[in-house]
């Protein structure tokens, strides 16, 4: 058997799907060096839910025969990934991270793992997620069936949530890419806290079959890979109409970085205090180098403001309308107080009480937001702004800076908020009006990830990801891998 | 007119079993904090968002198709 270099575990999808068609090593044996890999780091990190070598096994060796006879299926092939454990695995226990859910399993596929089964990129293994996917609103990092998520760059840190596996696993090496889910921030947030690359898509590109469903209006499922080119080749591969999916938008997509705009004709709306005063101090000489880069890809940065919209309270509103009707039987039954988090099981068990009068008003403001962003995007190309404030918070305190539950109050009170809003409430923004993001390392604060987000209009997923390679062709944070892995 | 006791029963008992089986049970309130914190979160949510105006033709993002 052919020694896998460690190089390969960071490798990204080209790279690694050219070795593997040079016959350098086989899929076989890449995958029984990643499998072994995620099983033997996962549970450092809190970031592997099952281990599938054994499937994984079977399915590389289809790939080995495929390419002995020459049938080439694309740059996913043979390619080991993970899925957060609320997308279906036929069969195999899907647990929603949560302990009601510890042991069911389903007898279907998830609709993006038939696809990219048919890829030929092999699966293994199930990533581990916050419980839930955290819509009842949680306070610790240890809100999980699996533990806090820790972070490969500082095991005392968060890896973020609710995608704290599929981000961990990508940034130790464990899988070359994940899939995940955002509601609001499940893939923004790990993806900027572990330093790694992901796209949430425009809602319904991608489909939710087979997914557990937290709101049936704001669940989107994305990648996160080692580069923004490596997140093209995979949304082209999970794309698509779907009819088992009833938010389905019905529109494929096609990576197609050769017909990207030069750079010098994109204008990126932009505030300059999100990279300043609303920066943590440790960050922001990270966050302006990033800008410096970013500027000389030649896109024009134009200062922007958001259009004004109580944008917490709408997304708080309809997720809370939605996640009780879903999650109806398990509160009604009792078993939410199986859940690992007690903020999580107050606010799924008052979400019953949600209002329609609410409900109806936040989701007809969602109607203005999406036409004030329609008229925002006429205006430029894309927003960009920090992905979170600063590098990740410690994995053992109250994630909202709270006391923990009988500790003392914090001694010191946090410095005033800048007048200036700058891009507050982009990450609920995105999510209502079902936009866009492309999360891009760039750099480090107190040696952890920090990142930048682009935003886009609906579908213009080519365009964030054009902008997202030109910025990575002149930098490396994004290949850069915790010390030690 | 009258009744027993026992026709009483008889009368109300299909009546309370129906109350019993078409309401859900109120989820557990009162006494518990977190809850009544979270609820108090979502009510200073619907406030915000009964301060915003929304034109009277505008609706909601969703739509129902036969």
């Amino acid at each position: 058997m052919a020694a896998i270099p460690n190089d390969v575990f960071f490798a990204t999808i080209g790279e690694l799907n050219a070795r593997l068609v040079a016959k350098e090593f086989s899929a076989g044996e890449l995958a029984r060096a990643f499998s072994t890999r995620l099983e033997q780091l996962g549970p450092r990190y809190n970031a592997l839910a099952l281990g599938l070598a054994q499937p994984a096994r079977k399915q590389a060796a289809a790939v080995d025969n495929d390419i002995k006879i020459g049938r080439l299926r694309g740059p996913l092939q043979g390619i080991p990934y993970g899925v957060k454990d609320l997308l279906s695995v036929a069969n195999h226990i899907t647990t929603w991270g949560a302990k009601p859910y510890a042991t069911q399993a389903f007898d279907y596929n998830a609709t993006v793992v038939e696809k990219l089964n048919g890829t030929g990129a092999v699966l293994t293994g199930k990533l581990s997620m916050v419980e839930l996917a955290g819509g009842g609103g949680y306070r610790l990092a240890s809100a999980s069936l699996f533990g806090p998520g820790l972070n490969p760059w500082d095991v005392t840190r968060w890896s973020g949530g609710s995608s704290s596996g599929s981000a961990a696993a990508v940034a130790a090496g464990m899988v070359t890419f994940a899939i995940g889910s955002e509601t609001s921030g499940s893939i923004v947030t790990p993806a900027s806290f572990c330093g790694v690359t992901a796209l949430r898509p425009t809602y319904g590109l991608v489909s939710r079959h087979g997914a557990m469903a937290l709101s049936w209006t704001l669940d989107k499922l994305g990648p996160f890979a080692h580069s923004a080119e490596d997140c093209g080749h995979i949304l082209q591969a999970i794309a698509g109409k779907d009819g088992k999916d009833p938010g389905s938008a019905g529109k494929s997509f096609y990576y197609t970085p050769q017909y990207a705009r030069p750079m010098k004709d994109l204008k990126i709306g932009y505030a300059p205090v999100d990279f300043a005063d609303r920066a943590e101090p440790s960050a922001r000489a990270a966050f302006q180098a990033a800008l410096t880069a970013l500027r000389e890809t030649g896109v024009q940065l134009v200062e922007t403001k958001l259009p004004q919209f109580p944008y917490g309270a709408a997304l708080s509103a309809i997720l809370a309308g939605e996640e009780a009707s879903i999650f109806e039987a398990l509160i009604v039954s009792g078993k939410v107080n199986e859940l690992a988090d007690p903020s999580q099981i107050a606010g799924l068990k008052a979400a019953l009480d949600l209002p329609a009068r609410d409900y109806l008003k936040a989701m007809r403001l969602r109607r203005l937001i999406q036409e004030a962003y329609t008229k925002l995007f006429a205006e430029v190309d894309a927003l960009v702004t920090t992905g979170r404030s600063g590098g990740a918070p410690k994995a053992d305190q109250p994630l909202d800076g709270g006391p923990r539950s009988g500790a003392a109050p914090a001694a010191a009170a946090a410095p005033a908020a800048p007048t200036d809003p700058g891009f507050n409430g982009i990450i609920q923004a995105g999510n209502l009006a079902g936009l866009p993001a492309l999360v891009l390392p760039c750099g480090f604060a107190d040696n952890l990830p920090v990142a930048l987000q682009l935003v886009g209009a609906p579908f213009a997923e080519n365009t964030l990801l054009a902008m997202g390679t030109e910025f990575q062709r002149r930098t490396d944070w994004h290949r850069r891998r915790p010390a030690g892995l | 007119m009258k009744f027993t006791r026992r026709e009483l029963a008889t009368v109300l008992a299909p009546a309370a079993a129906l109350a019993q089986t078409s309401t859900p049970p109120n989820p557990p309130s009162g006494g518990d904090a977190e809850v009544d914190a979270a609820r108090a979160r979502m009510k200073a949510n619907g406030d915000t968002l009964a301060k915003h105006a929304v034109p009277m033709d505008t609706e909601p993002a969703f739509q129902f198709r036969a």
